[in-house]
């Protein structure tokens, strides 16, 4: 189903609400604001991709002239310029474009138009892996897909240990948005119930194959639990949106950086935005770069944003009852910093000086190989026809208490035959026998990886650097951030926990990392502009709204209080859901 | 002088071609590779990856094609003169091993000069060893990503459209 037809952009009028970013967040605020009959002007800095061109799902490797591969005169930055290097790290290399590092991977050429050129969006401070996604849709036409609920265990955290600040909301608040969220985008996954880590609304769940059964009957026996990919996909199709597919199994976002030319997985365009175009209450610019959201003179309350087309480098103002960002935790940060006026010298809704700080995300890097014997030389199975592999949730800090970390970490992880033999290259070697042993052993390897909550700090944050400029002469931001004590222990856990539990299962070890990858790697910061009772301490109250300025909301990832270790996506829609009913309340009621 | 140069490369140019000939190497899209170099490369990958009776190897995959045409457009110039550097590598350790150039010997020679360069695979220090990696890595990616590595010697049954997903449904 063609994309619908878009409407003309009326500079000229006052909308009921600007919305700028088109992602998880701002697809969300577009789609609940519409759906209570508000106007509302979508903004977005990058272009509108046909995205279908892009992604080429079903493209065999050798029907691509770099079997998926980049052109030679792009670049994608390495864990190693990541840690050795510092930010701007595309600053004097040669490339023509300079991608960050997830389009190192093969299939990347898929992606490149999605992801930024480094080149014309740099930043500065401490080393950080950070990835962006500047079209319509963002970061969501290229997401993992893990969609996960939170829990008390994360809402009420520092009532439990003592760190930190717990949310202004329980799991009782929010667990209404969740099913909302879940029925409405869709979502595969298998019922556990475990309070701390809920169960959705599913549709079909994907399947284990063999290897993960083995796993997860042994973790069974140990109080632990495996369960399929909780994925954001929707399995059994929805009848009320025209422009999804339901999921055929083709293992696409398994084998390309993302991406699904069929929609089955949620992405922020076909999900929200078309439907939400569909009911005639939504604008959508694209190409929209919002540098400074602008205030009344008088009130200091805002009245819209300022923005440069990014093609024509044309400034114009877009005016509004409510500004609603929803730019990604970072360029949320960054907006809010750059607004600065005189009611709001240190930027828009800072007056308690927490925006860009708390900044949090998640750990990763150790990680776990094993081989299952009893595969070995078997018949040719079918194991990348789905979303992904398995997660194994949380454990530690449950009923337990660790002696030396707080909070916790799950694990993402996979098994069987791939369209790539990823083994064949580290299998040592060469001639029959080698050539032998790699197609033997294509489908008794399983590995899992961690995502650990990086606990949220003050000292942690983003500011502006003035000094340096992106393409379009905004001032970028430099970051102050560096995995602390907790984390470094937190990551040796999960090594050790990772090697316990397949040597538990009679999974043979093949290697064990224990080294985190750079600061950022994850793809889940978190934290900026977080909600909190108090507008001392927090920016936002617990509908995402400014304590400072109440017509201006901040409905992505900046919010969260912390990362827990679950993936954020489905808690940044619940939320946002959550805050837009709330909002257009308040303006059925005139109290805003 | 220089004429004399430029007999011996077109006698070698003519061997290689006729070897190239034998084994049924496609010449024409060769870019980055001289002749002798690219029928090197060629053997060299179909040493790694050889045909055997479950299904043709990295020759018949064209992986050297494949190889120099990602040399021919790269702009990394240390990865080329790994490669160029490289093949004589192997004619020198040939000519240590052996006494004659790489492709003068017999096959079971030739596959002495790859266990050879392949000896310290996990840690490689000499310079033939570090070339061995960059050769493996570059035809392993070749060969499994060619239509004969995912369908004949992988059978990969992927990349289809499945009505239910596959595996153990859970209770």
């Amino acid at each position: 189903m063609p994309a619908p037809t878009e409407r003309d952009v009326d500079l000229k009028r006052t909308y009921d609400a600007v919305v700028v970013g088109s992602g998880a967040a701002g697809g969300m605020a577009a789609h609940v604001l519409t759906s209570h009959g508000m106007k509302v002007l979508l903004l977005e800095a990058g272009k509108k991709l046909d995205i279908e061109k892009e992604l080429k799902s079903m493209e065999w490797p050798y029907e691509h002239p770099r079997r998926g591969g980049l052109p030679p005169d792009s670049h994608a930055l390495s864990r190693n310029e990541y840690t050795f290097r510092k930010p701007p790290y595309a600053k004097g290399l040669p490339n023509k474009h300079v991608y960050s590092y997830v389009e190192g991977w093969s299939g990347a050429d898929y992606s490149k138009n999605i992801v930024v050129d480094e080149k014309d969006n740099p930043y500065t401070g401490t080393n950080y892996a950070w990835v962006r996604a500047r079209c319509l849709g963002g970061k969501t036409n290229i997401w993992g897909r893990l969609a996960l609920r939170l829990s008390d265990y994360d809402f009420k955290a520092a009532s439990r240990d003592g760190y930190g600040e717990d949310w202004p909301i329980s799991y009782t608040d929010i667990a209404p948005y969740y099913d909302k969220v879940d029925l409405y985008l869709g979502i595969a996954g298998h019922p556990e119930n475990l309070p701390y880590l809920p169960d959705s609304l599913f549709q079909r769940s994907t399947r284990l194959n063999t290897a993960e059964v083995k796993l997860r009957e042994s973790l069974a026996g140990m109080g632990r639990v495996l369960t399929p990919y909780r994925a954001g996909v929707t399995t059994d199709g929805l009848k009320h949106n025209k422009y999804r597919s339901r999921c055929f199994g083709r293992g696409a976002c398994d084998r390309h950086t993302g991406g699904c030319d069929i929609h089955a997985a949620f992405d922020s365009p076909t999900g929200l935005i078309y439907p939400a175009m569909d009911t005639g209450n939504l604008t959508l610019r694209t190409n929209s770069t919002v540098y400074e959201v602008l205030v009344d003179k008088n009130t200091g309350k805002a009245r819209g944003v300022a923005f440069v087309d990014s093609q024509t480098g044309k400034n114009y103002e877009a005016k509004a009852k409510v500004v609603v960002l929803g730019a990604s935790t970072l360029e949320s940060a960054r907006l809010m910093l750059l607004s600065k006026s005189r009611f709001h010298p240190n930027g828009i809704g800072n007056s308690s000086g927490h925006v860009g700080h708390n900044f949090c995300e998640h750990i990763m890097g150790p990680s776990v190989t094993g081989l299952v014997k009893e595969l070995v030389g078997k018949p040719r199975t079918l194991d990348d026809g789905r979303p992904a592999g398995f997660y194994v949730p949380r454990f530690r800090n449950l009923a337990d208490r660790q002696s030396n970390f707080i909070r916790g970490y799950g694990f993402e992880g996979d098994s069987g035959t791939h369209m790539f033999p990823g083994h064949a290259s580290s299998t040592p070697g060469f001639g029959a026998a080698y050539k032998k042993k790699v197609r033997d052993y294509a489908g008794a390897f399983i590995s899992m990886g961690a995502f650990g909550e990086v606990l949220p700090r003050y000292e942690n944050y983003v500011d502006i650097d003035a000094n340096v400029k992106d393409r379009w002469g905004i001032p970028v931001l430099r970051f102050h951030y560096h995995f602390g004590d907790n984390e470094k222990k937190m990551a040796a856990d999960m090594a050790d926990t990772a090697r316990e539990m397949f040597v538990a299962a009679g999974i043979e070890i093949i290697g064990v990392d224990r080294d985190t990858l750079p600061e950022g790697w994850s793809i889940h910061e978190l934290g900026t502009s977080r909600m909190g009772n108090d507008s001392k301490t927090s920016v936002l109250n617990q509908f995402q709204q400014s304590h400072d300025v109440p017509n201006l909301l901040v409905v992505d990832g900046s919010s969260h209080v912390n990362a827990s270790c679950q993936n954020p996506t489905w808690t940044i829609m619940a939320l946002c859901w959550r805050s837009c009913d709330h909002l257009a309340d308040q303006v059925q009621k005139g109290e805003v | 002088m220089s004429s004399d140069i430029e007999r011996r490369e077109l006698f070698k140019i003519a061997a290689a071609t006729a070897y190239a000939a034998k084994f049924g190497v496609a010449q024409e899209q060769q870019r980055f590779f001289t002749p002798q170099e690219f029928v090197v490369v060629d053997e060299l990958a179909e040493i790694i990856i050889p045909a055997d009776d479950h299904s043709p190897g990295a020759r018949a995959a064209g992986a050297a094609a494949y190889i120099d045409a990602r040399l021919a457009e790269s702009r990394e110039a240390d990865k080329k003169a790994l490669w160029r550097k490289g093949v004589q590598l192997v004619n020198q350790v040939s000519l240590q091993m052996h006494g004659k150039t790489f492709l003068e010997t017999a096959p079971a020679q030739r596959a002495a000069v790859v266990e050879r360069m392949a000896q310290n695979e996990e840690e490689p220090k000499s310079p033939e060893e570090m070339f061995f990696k960059e050769l493996k890595r570059a035809t392993v990616n070749a060969y499994y990503t060619s239509k004969i590595g995912i369908h004949q010697e992988m059978e990969y049954k992927g990349n289809v459209m499945l009505n239910q997903f596959v595996g153990t449904e859970l209770p």
